[in-house]
Protein backbone atom coordinates (compact mmCIF):
# COMPACT_ATOMS: atom_id res chain seq x y z
CA UNK A 1 0.00 0.00 0.00
CA UNK A 2 2.27 2.62 1.22
CA UNK A 3 4.75 1.14 -1.84
CA UNK A 4 2.03 1.83 -3.66
CA UNK A 5 1.38 5.31 -2.75
CA UNK A 6 5.49 6.14 -3.03
CA UNK A 7 5.34 5.06 -6.55
CA UNK A 8 1.97 6.73 -7.59
CA UNK A 9 2.67 9.95 -6.19
CA UNK A 10 5.74 10.65 -4.48
CA UNK A 11 8.53 9.22 -6.80
CA UNK A 12 9.70 10.97 -9.55
CA UNK A 13 7.20 13.92 -8.45
CA UNK A 14 4.10 12.63 -9.65
CA UNK A 15 1.89 14.20 -6.94
CA UNK A 16 2.58 17.33 -9.39
CA UNK A 17 0.59 15.79 -12.03
CA UNK A 18 -2.40 15.73 -9.86
CA UNK A 19 -1.97 19.23 -8.29
CA UNK A 20 -0.94 20.72 -11.66
CA UNK A 21 -3.87 19.43 -13.68
CA UNK A 22 -5.98 20.63 -10.50
CA UNK A 23 -4.94 24.18 -11.13
CA UNK A 24 -6.08 23.67 -15.00
CA UNK A 25 -9.31 21.72 -14.38
CA UNK A 26 -9.86 25.17 -12.12
CA UNK A 27 -8.85 27.52 -14.06
CA UNK A 28 -11.48 25.93 -17.05
CA UNK A 29 -13.96 25.87 -14.97
CA UNK A 30 -13.64 29.14 -13.18
CA UNK A 31 -13.85 30.90 -16.94
CA UNK A 32 -16.11 28.60 -18.24
CA UNK A 33 -18.10 29.43 -15.83
CA UNK A 34 -18.07 33.59 -16.21
CA UNK A 35 -18.47 33.00 -19.86
CA UNK A 36 -22.04 30.73 -19.22
CA UNK A 37 -23.16 33.14 -16.50
CA UNK A 38 -22.76 35.82 -19.20
CA UNK A 39 -24.28 33.81 -21.93
CA UNK A 40 -26.44 32.81 -20.46
CA UNK A 41 -28.06 35.65 -18.56
CA UNK A 42 -27.77 37.49 -22.10
CA UNK A 43 -30.16 34.60 -24.13
CA UNK A 44 -32.52 34.47 -21.48
CA UNK A 45 -32.97 38.40 -21.08
CA UNK A 46 -33.58 38.22 -25.11
CA UNK A 47 -35.87 34.59 -24.94
CA UNK A 48 -37.85 36.22 -21.99
CA UNK A 49 -37.86 39.58 -23.38
CA UNK A 50 -39.38 38.54 -26.15
CA UNK A 51 -41.68 35.97 -24.48
CA UNK A 52 -43.22 38.97 -22.66
CA UNK A 53 -43.55 42.04 -24.94
CA UNK A 54 -42.61 40.19 -28.72
CA UNK A 55 -39.75 42.33 -29.23
CA UNK A 56 -36.46 41.41 -30.53
CA UNK A 57 -37.56 38.66 -33.16
CA UNK A 58 -34.28 37.97 -35.06
CA UNK A 59 -32.65 37.87 -31.83
CA UNK A 60 -34.83 35.74 -30.45
CA UNK A 61 -34.20 33.60 -33.33
CA UNK A 62 -30.38 33.34 -33.44
CA UNK A 63 -30.78 32.13 -29.43
CA UNK A 64 -33.01 29.70 -30.51
CA UNK A 65 -30.81 28.38 -33.19
CA UNK A 66 -27.81 28.32 -30.50
CA UNK A 67 -29.69 26.65 -27.45
CA UNK A 68 -30.57 23.91 -30.45
CA UNK A 69 -27.09 23.38 -31.60
CA UNK A 70 -25.60 23.29 -28.42
CA UNK A 71 -28.26 21.19 -26.52
CA UNK A 72 -28.46 18.52 -29.53
CA UNK A 73 -25.05 17.87 -29.58
CA UNK A 74 -22.43 16.60 -27.09
CA UNK A 75 -20.05 18.63 -25.57
CA UNK A 76 -16.62 16.70 -26.60
CA UNK A 77 -17.50 16.90 -30.10
CA UNK A 78 -18.19 20.82 -29.26
CA UNK A 79 -14.32 20.93 -27.76
CA UNK A 80 -13.08 18.98 -30.68
CA UNK A 81 -14.80 21.14 -33.73
CA UNK A 82 -13.48 24.56 -31.67
CA UNK A 83 -10.17 23.05 -31.30
CA UNK A 84 -9.74 21.15 -34.39
CA UNK A 85 -11.78 23.36 -36.65
CA UNK A 86 -12.92 26.68 -35.84
CA UNK A 87 -9.16 27.36 -34.64
CA UNK A 88 -7.41 24.84 -36.66
CA UNK A 89 -5.09 27.33 -38.11
CA UNK A 90 -4.85 29.65 -35.45
CA UNK A 91 -1.96 29.09 -33.05
CA UNK A 92 -3.80 29.62 -29.75
CA UNK A 93 -3.62 28.76 -26.14
CA UNK A 94 -5.38 25.22 -25.45
CA UNK A 95 -6.63 26.25 -22.36
CA UNK A 96 -8.39 29.54 -24.21
CA UNK A 97 -10.58 26.72 -26.45
CA UNK A 98 -11.63 24.74 -23.43
CA UNK A 99 -12.70 28.11 -21.56
CA UNK A 100 -14.52 28.73 -24.71
CA UNK A 101 -16.13 25.62 -25.55
CA UNK A 102 -17.15 25.11 -22.21
CA UNK A 103 -18.52 28.49 -21.49
CA UNK A 104 -20.56 28.57 -24.91
CA UNK A 105 -21.98 24.84 -23.93
CA UNK A 106 -22.72 25.89 -20.54
CA UNK A 107 -24.51 29.31 -21.49
CA UNK A 108 -27.06 27.41 -23.48
CA UNK A 109 -28.05 25.82 -20.15
CA UNK A 110 -28.10 28.85 -18.04
CA UNK A 111 -29.87 30.84 -20.70
CA UNK A 112 -32.89 27.93 -19.99
CA UNK A 113 -32.30 27.90 -16.01
CA UNK A 114 -32.58 32.07 -16.09
CA UNK A 115 -35.07 31.57 -18.49
CA UNK A 116 -37.48 29.87 -16.74
CA UNK A 117 -36.51 31.92 -13.34
CA UNK A 118 -38.06 34.99 -15.00
CA UNK A 119 -41.07 33.00 -16.16
CA UNK A 120 -41.72 32.02 -13.10
CA UNK A 121 -42.12 35.17 -11.44
CA UNK A 122 -45.93 36.58 -11.58
CA UNK A 123 -46.70 38.83 -13.59
CA UNK A 124 -48.50 40.74 -11.39
CA UNK A 125 -44.68 41.80 -10.22
CA UNK A 126 -43.77 42.96 -13.63
CA UNK A 127 -47.04 45.14 -13.58
CA UNK A 128 -46.69 46.20 -10.04
CA UNK A 129 -42.94 47.45 -11.23
CA UNK A 130 -44.11 49.06 -14.52
CA UNK A 131 -47.13 50.94 -12.67
CA UNK A 132 -44.73 52.74 -10.55
CA UNK A 133 -43.01 53.99 -13.47
CA UNK A 134 -40.05 51.44 -14.09
CA UNK A 135 -39.08 51.24 -17.75
CA UNK A 136 -38.85 47.53 -18.97
CA UNK A 137 -34.88 47.05 -18.12
CA UNK A 138 -35.37 48.93 -14.81
CA UNK A 139 -38.24 46.12 -13.46
CA UNK A 140 -36.29 43.49 -14.76
CA UNK A 141 -32.83 44.82 -12.55
CA UNK A 142 -35.03 45.57 -9.10
CA UNK A 143 -37.78 43.20 -9.53
CA UNK A 144 -37.88 40.28 -12.15
CA UNK A 145 -33.73 39.54 -11.91
CA UNK A 146 -33.47 39.21 -7.84
CA UNK A 147 -36.62 37.15 -7.52
CA UNK A 148 -35.96 34.77 -10.70
CA UNK A 149 -32.09 34.13 -9.55
CA UNK A 150 -33.37 33.16 -6.03
CA UNK A 151 -35.55 30.75 -7.11
CA UNK A 152 -33.25 28.80 -9.65
CA UNK A 153 -30.13 28.90 -7.92
CA UNK A 154 -30.33 24.89 -6.90
CA UNK A 155 -30.43 24.34 -10.80
CA UNK A 156 -27.78 27.01 -11.41
CA UNK A 157 -25.39 25.32 -8.96
CA UNK A 158 -26.40 22.41 -10.58
CA UNK A 159 -25.32 23.20 -13.34
CA UNK A 160 -21.82 24.31 -12.54
CA UNK A 161 -21.32 21.04 -10.83
CA UNK A 162 -21.70 20.26 -14.27
CA UNK A 163 -19.62 21.81 -15.94
CA UNK A 164 -16.72 21.23 -13.39
CA UNK A 165 -16.99 18.18 -13.54
CA UNK A 166 -17.42 17.82 -18.24
CA UNK A 167 -14.19 19.60 -18.17
CA UNK A 168 -12.70 16.10 -17.89
CA UNK A 169 -12.71 15.19 -21.17
CA UNK A 170 -10.03 18.05 -21.77
CA UNK A 171 -7.78 15.46 -22.45
CA UNK A 172 -9.29 15.16 -26.11
CA UNK A 173 -7.46 18.26 -27.22
CA UNK A 174 -4.39 17.53 -25.28
CA UNK A 175 -5.28 19.71 -21.86
CA UNK A 176 -3.47 18.47 -18.62
CA UNK A 177 -6.16 18.27 -16.89
CA UNK A 178 -6.90 16.68 -13.39
CA UNK A 179 -8.35 13.70 -14.88
CA UNK A 180 -5.39 13.97 -17.75
CA UNK A 181 -2.91 13.73 -15.09
CA UNK A 182 -4.34 11.15 -12.87
CA UNK A 183 -4.08 8.94 -16.52
CA UNK A 184 -0.33 9.86 -17.07
CA UNK A 185 0.10 8.66 -13.73
CA UNK A 186 -1.73 5.40 -14.64
CA UNK A 187 0.25 4.95 -17.88
CA UNK A 188 3.83 5.44 -16.45
CA UNK A 189 3.35 3.02 -13.16
CA UNK A 190 0.50 0.78 -14.99
CA UNK A 191 -1.35 1.26 -11.78
CA UNK A 192 -5.20 2.08 -12.16
CA UNK A 193 -6.44 2.06 -8.77
CA UNK A 194 -4.37 4.83 -6.81
CA UNK A 195 -3.98 7.31 -9.30
CA UNK A 196 -7.77 7.01 -10.57
CA UNK A 197 -9.43 7.56 -7.10
CA UNK A 198 -7.46 9.54 -6.07
CA UNK A 199 -8.94 12.43 -8.88
CA UNK A 200 -12.43 10.94 -8.25
CA UNK A 201 -11.68 11.75 -4.86
CA UNK A 202 -10.40 15.20 -5.66
CA UNK A 203 -14.01 16.21 -8.14
CA UNK A 204 -16.08 14.95 -5.31
CA UNK A 205 -14.32 16.90 -2.30
CA UNK A 206 -14.46 20.20 -4.77
CA UNK A 207 -18.36 19.23 -5.50
CA UNK A 208 -18.96 18.63 -1.71
CA UNK A 209 -17.35 22.03 -1.21
CA UNK A 210 -19.57 24.11 -4.02
CA UNK A 211 -22.62 22.27 -2.63
CA UNK A 212 -21.75 23.40 0.95
CA UNK A 213 -20.98 27.14 -0.56
CA UNK A 214 -24.73 27.24 -2.22
CA UNK A 215 -26.63 26.06 0.89
CA UNK A 216 -25.15 28.67 2.88
CA UNK A 217 -25.76 31.35 0.18
CA UNK A 218 -29.19 29.95 0.18
CA UNK A 219 -30.32 29.90 3.54
CA UNK A 220 -28.99 33.51 3.93
CA UNK A 221 -31.00 34.51 0.92
CA UNK A 222 -33.90 32.57 2.60
CA UNK A 223 -33.35 34.48 5.94
CA UNK A 224 -33.67 37.94 4.29
CA UNK A 225 -36.90 37.19 3.52
CA UNK A 226 -38.19 36.88 6.77
CA UNK B 1 -71.83 69.26 -7.98
CA UNK B 2 -68.36 71.53 -7.26
CA UNK B 3 -67.10 68.55 -8.98
CA UNK B 4 -68.53 69.69 -12.57
CA UNK B 5 -66.59 73.07 -12.05
CA UNK B 6 -63.25 71.24 -11.57
CA UNK B 7 -60.37 70.79 -14.51
CA UNK B 8 -60.17 67.25 -16.03
CA UNK B 9 -57.35 65.61 -15.14
CA UNK B 10 -58.29 61.94 -17.66
CA UNK B 11 -60.08 62.70 -20.60
CA UNK B 12 -61.34 59.00 -22.27
CA UNK B 13 -62.28 59.32 -25.66
CA UNK B 14 -63.86 55.91 -27.75
CA UNK B 15 -61.70 53.58 -25.93
CA UNK B 16 -61.50 50.22 -27.40
CA UNK B 17 -60.17 46.90 -26.59
CA UNK B 18 -60.20 43.69 -28.85
CA UNK B 19 -58.51 40.86 -27.61
CA UNK B 20 -57.19 38.40 -30.81
CA UNK B 21 -59.14 40.78 -33.15
CA UNK B 22 -62.68 39.08 -32.34
CA UNK B 23 -63.27 39.75 -28.62
CA UNK B 24 -64.33 42.94 -27.53
CA UNK B 25 -63.27 43.82 -23.88
CA UNK B 26 -63.84 47.31 -24.29
CA UNK B 27 -65.91 49.05 -26.94
CA UNK B 28 -66.07 52.43 -27.27
CA UNK B 29 -65.87 54.10 -23.80
CA UNK B 30 -65.31 57.65 -23.34
CA UNK B 31 -65.35 59.51 -20.03
CA UNK B 32 -63.73 62.31 -18.40
CA UNK B 33 -62.47 62.31 -14.84
CA UNK B 34 -62.08 65.06 -13.00
CA UNK B 35 -59.45 66.33 -10.66
CA UNK B 36 -60.60 65.57 -6.98
CA UNK B 37 -63.14 62.94 -7.98
CA UNK B 38 -63.69 59.62 -6.88
CA UNK B 39 -65.43 57.62 -9.50
CA UNK B 40 -66.58 53.76 -8.78
CA UNK B 41 -66.46 51.36 -11.77
CA UNK B 42 -69.33 48.68 -11.43
CA UNK B 43 -70.52 46.12 -13.44
CA UNK B 44 -70.81 42.13 -13.99
CA UNK B 45 -67.52 40.27 -14.42
CA UNK B 46 -66.99 39.99 -17.79
CA UNK B 47 -67.88 43.72 -18.45
CA UNK B 48 -64.46 44.88 -19.01
CA UNK B 49 -64.14 47.24 -15.92
CA UNK B 50 -60.50 46.03 -15.28
CA UNK B 51 -59.57 46.23 -18.98
CA UNK B 52 -61.05 49.72 -18.66
CA UNK B 53 -58.90 50.48 -15.41
CA UNK B 54 -55.64 48.91 -17.18
CA UNK B 55 -55.80 50.96 -20.49
CA UNK B 56 -55.90 54.20 -18.28
CA UNK B 57 -52.22 53.86 -17.64
CA UNK B 58 -51.71 51.63 -20.91
CA UNK B 59 -50.70 48.16 -18.58
CA UNK B 60 -53.36 46.88 -21.73
CA UNK B 61 -52.83 48.57 -24.32
CA UNK B 62 -56.19 49.98 -25.83
CA UNK B 63 -56.65 49.01 -29.69
CA UNK B 64 -58.26 52.20 -30.69
CA UNK B 65 -59.28 55.41 -28.87
CA UNK B 66 -57.58 58.21 -26.97
CA UNK B 67 -56.53 58.74 -23.41
CA UNK B 68 -55.32 62.60 -22.77
CA UNK B 69 -53.65 62.41 -19.52
CA UNK B 70 -52.75 66.09 -17.54
CA UNK B 71 -53.27 67.16 -21.04
CA UNK B 72 -50.67 64.42 -22.81
CA UNK B 73 -51.96 62.08 -25.29
CA UNK B 74 -50.84 58.75 -23.37
CA UNK B 75 -51.64 56.88 -26.91
CA UNK B 76 -49.08 59.05 -28.77
CA UNK B 77 -46.12 56.47 -29.31
CA UNK B 78 -43.54 59.88 -28.49
CA UNK B 79 -44.95 60.00 -24.81
CA UNK B 80 -42.67 58.62 -22.34
CA UNK B 81 -45.24 56.13 -20.40
CA UNK B 82 -43.23 55.49 -17.86
CA UNK B 83 -43.22 59.30 -16.72
CA UNK B 84 -46.78 59.17 -16.53
CA UNK B 85 -46.78 55.85 -14.34
CA UNK B 86 -45.08 57.97 -11.96
CA UNK B 87 -48.04 60.21 -11.48
CA UNK B 88 -50.47 57.00 -11.35
CA UNK B 89 -50.64 55.17 -8.90
CA UNK B 90 -51.79 51.83 -8.79
CA UNK B 91 -53.27 48.62 -6.26
CA UNK B 92 -53.99 45.54 -7.94
CA UNK B 93 -56.48 42.84 -6.69
CA UNK B 94 -53.36 40.45 -5.81
CA UNK B 95 -51.53 43.18 -4.03
CA UNK B 96 -48.00 42.67 -5.96
CA UNK B 97 -46.06 43.43 -2.91
CA UNK B 98 -41.99 42.82 -3.85
CA UNK B 99 -41.48 39.68 -1.77
CA UNK B 100 -38.17 40.31 -1.78
CA UNK B 101 -37.94 43.37 -0.10
CA UNK B 102 -38.92 44.90 3.27
CA UNK B 103 -42.02 47.17 3.21
CA UNK B 104 -39.69 50.34 3.87
CA UNK B 105 -37.76 49.38 0.78
CA UNK B 106 -40.85 48.25 -1.38
CA UNK B 107 -41.99 51.74 -0.45
CA UNK B 108 -39.09 54.20 -1.41
CA UNK B 109 -38.09 52.04 -3.94
CA UNK B 110 -39.23 53.51 -6.93
CA UNK B 111 -39.19 57.44 -5.28
CA UNK B 112 -35.29 56.97 -4.55
CA UNK B 113 -34.55 55.27 -8.21
CA UNK B 114 -37.25 56.69 -9.87
CA UNK B 115 -37.37 60.39 -8.38
CA UNK B 116 -33.71 60.75 -7.40
CA UNK B 117 -35.21 61.09 -3.73
CA UNK B 118 -32.62 60.91 -1.01
CA UNK B 119 -32.85 57.87 0.92
CA UNK B 120 -33.54 60.10 4.12
CA UNK B 121 -36.29 61.89 2.78
CA UNK B 122 -38.29 59.08 1.15
CA UNK B 123 -38.16 56.96 4.20
CA UNK B 124 -39.41 60.17 6.51
CA UNK B 125 -42.51 59.98 3.66
CA UNK B 126 -42.91 56.62 3.69
CA UNK B 127 -42.80 56.35 7.56
CA UNK B 128 -45.18 58.87 7.76
CA UNK B 129 -47.59 56.79 5.76
CA UNK B 130 -47.29 53.98 7.59
CA UNK B 131 -48.11 55.33 10.60
CA UNK B 132 -51.45 57.11 9.18
CA UNK B 133 -52.30 53.54 8.22
CA UNK B 134 -51.22 52.10 11.27
CA UNK B 135 -48.27 49.98 10.01
CA UNK B 136 -45.14 52.30 11.01
CA UNK B 137 -44.17 48.87 13.35
CA UNK B 138 -43.73 46.53 10.23
CA UNK B 139 -41.64 48.34 8.25
CA UNK B 140 -38.67 46.27 8.39
CA UNK B 141 -41.05 43.12 7.99
CA UNK B 142 -41.09 41.57 4.71
CA UNK B 143 -44.37 41.09 2.92
CA UNK B 144 -44.75 36.76 3.51
CA UNK B 145 -45.55 38.64 7.11
CA UNK B 146 -48.21 40.48 6.73
CA UNK B 147 -52.00 39.74 6.28
CA UNK B 148 -53.81 40.58 3.51
CA UNK B 149 -55.56 43.73 4.60
CA UNK B 150 -51.99 44.53 5.62
CA UNK B 151 -50.28 43.86 2.17
CA UNK B 152 -52.92 45.78 0.52
CA UNK B 153 -52.69 48.78 2.91
CA UNK B 154 -48.76 48.76 2.46
CA UNK B 155 -50.13 48.44 -1.48
CA UNK B 156 -51.67 51.70 -1.07
CA UNK B 157 -49.33 53.45 0.65
CA UNK B 158 -46.46 52.28 -1.61
CA UNK B 159 -48.14 54.07 -4.56
CA UNK B 160 -48.65 57.18 -2.50
CA UNK B 161 -44.87 57.19 -2.26
CA UNK B 162 -45.04 58.75 -5.52
CA UNK B 163 -47.12 61.24 -4.88
CA UNK B 164 -49.41 60.51 -7.64
CA UNK B 165 -52.06 62.86 -8.92
CA UNK B 166 -54.44 59.98 -9.80
CA UNK B 167 -54.91 56.35 -7.86
CA UNK B 168 -56.05 53.61 -9.83
CA UNK B 169 -57.59 50.96 -7.90
CA UNK B 170 -58.36 47.41 -9.43
CA UNK B 171 -60.98 45.66 -7.22
CA UNK B 172 -58.42 46.37 -4.34
CA UNK B 173 -60.70 44.11 -2.21
CA UNK B 174 -61.90 41.12 -3.58
CA UNK B 175 -59.07 38.86 -2.78
CA UNK B 176 -59.44 39.55 1.17
CA UNK B 177 -61.14 37.83 3.53
CA UNK B 178 -64.35 39.40 4.47
CA UNK B 179 -62.79 41.02 7.92
CA UNK B 180 -59.91 42.42 6.55
CA UNK B 181 -62.45 44.42 4.12
CA UNK B 182 -62.76 47.40 6.51
CA UNK B 183 -59.45 48.00 7.02
CA UNK B 184 -58.41 48.34 3.11
CA UNK B 185 -61.76 50.56 2.64
CA UNK B 186 -61.14 52.51 5.46
CA UNK B 187 -57.55 53.95 4.21
CA UNK B 188 -59.38 54.53 0.98
CA UNK B 189 -62.35 56.29 2.26
CA UNK B 190 -59.17 59.16 3.96
CA UNK B 191 -58.06 59.17 0.63
CA UNK B 192 -60.92 60.46 -0.79
CA UNK B 193 -61.55 62.50 2.09
CA UNK B 194 -58.74 64.62 1.34
CA UNK B 195 -59.72 64.80 -2.43
CA UNK B 196 -57.31 62.53 -3.85
CA UNK B 197 -58.43 61.99 -7.33
CA UNK B 198 -59.76 58.20 -7.56
CA UNK B 199 -60.91 55.73 -9.93
CA UNK B 200 -61.96 52.51 -8.01
CA UNK B 201 -63.13 49.17 -10.06
CA UNK B 202 -65.07 47.53 -6.80
CA UNK B 203 -67.81 44.89 -6.15
CA UNK B 204 -68.09 47.10 -2.84
CA UNK B 205 -71.84 48.77 -3.54
CA UNK B 206 -71.72 50.01 -0.35
CA UNK B 207 -68.04 51.56 -0.28
CA UNK B 208 -68.99 52.61 -3.70
CA UNK B 209 -72.66 54.53 -2.83
CA UNK B 210 -71.16 56.15 0.24
CA UNK B 211 -67.85 57.58 -1.00
CA UNK B 212 -68.12 58.09 -4.71
CA UNK B 213 -69.27 61.39 -6.60
CA UNK B 214 -69.87 59.24 -9.42
CA UNK B 215 -70.55 55.66 -10.04
CA UNK B 216 -70.20 54.15 -14.08
CA UNK B 217 -71.87 50.86 -14.69
CA UNK B 218 -70.54 48.87 -17.30
CA UNK B 219 -71.29 45.96 -19.25
CA UNK B 220 -70.30 44.10 -22.43
CA UNK B 221 -67.41 46.43 -22.82
CA UNK B 222 -69.59 49.82 -23.07
CA UNK B 223 -70.69 52.44 -20.02
CA UNK B 224 -74.53 51.79 -19.99
CA UNK B 225 -74.86 54.31 -16.92
CA UNK B 226 -73.61 56.31 -14.99
CA UNK B 227 -74.37 59.20 -12.21
CA UNK B 228 -74.19 60.09 -8.83
CA UNK B 229 -74.72 57.25 -6.74
CA UNK B 230 -78.30 58.40 -5.85
CA UNK B 231 -79.19 58.00 -9.76
CA UNK B 232 -77.10 54.47 -9.94
CA UNK B 233 -78.70 52.89 -6.43
CA UNK B 234 -81.75 54.66 -6.12
CA UNK B 235 -83.08 55.14 -9.24
CA UNK B 236 -81.53 52.98 -12.21
CA UNK B 237 -82.99 53.75 -15.47
CA UNK B 238 -81.80 50.92 -17.95
CA UNK B 239 -82.89 47.38 -17.32
CA UNK B 240 -79.24 45.95 -17.36
CA UNK B 241 -78.62 48.12 -14.34
CA UNK B 242 -81.62 46.91 -12.88
CA UNK B 243 -81.27 43.00 -12.77
CA UNK B 244 -77.48 43.64 -11.90
CA UNK B 245 -78.16 45.72 -9.03
CA UNK B 246 -81.40 43.12 -8.01
CA UNK B 247 -78.47 40.47 -7.88
CA UNK B 248 -75.62 41.88 -5.82
CA UNK B 249 -78.03 43.79 -3.26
Amino acid sequence: MSRQLYLNFIKDNRWKYIVNGLGTTLQITFFAVILGIALGFLIAVIRSTYDKTGKGKILNFLAKVYLTVIRGTPVLVQLLIIYFVVFASVDINKIIVAVMAFGINSGAYVAEIIRSGIMSIDDGQFEAGRSLGFNYTQTMIYIILPQALKNVLPALANEFIVLLKETSVSGYIAIQDLTKGGDIIRSQTYNALFPLLMVAAIYLIMVLFFEKLVSILERRLRNSER
Amino acid sequence: MSVEKKETLIQVQNLTKTFGGSVHALNGVSTDIKKGEVVCVIGPSGSGKSTFLRCLNRLEDPTDGRIIFAGEDLMDPKTDIDMHRQKMGMVFQHFNLFPHMSILKNMTIAPMKLQKRGKDEAEGQAMKLLERVGLADRANAYPSQLSGGQKQRIAIVRALCMNPEVMLFDEPTSALDPEMVGEVLNVMRDLAKEHMTMVVVTHEMGFAREVSDRVIFMAEGKIVEEGTPEEIFTAPKTERLQSFLSKVL
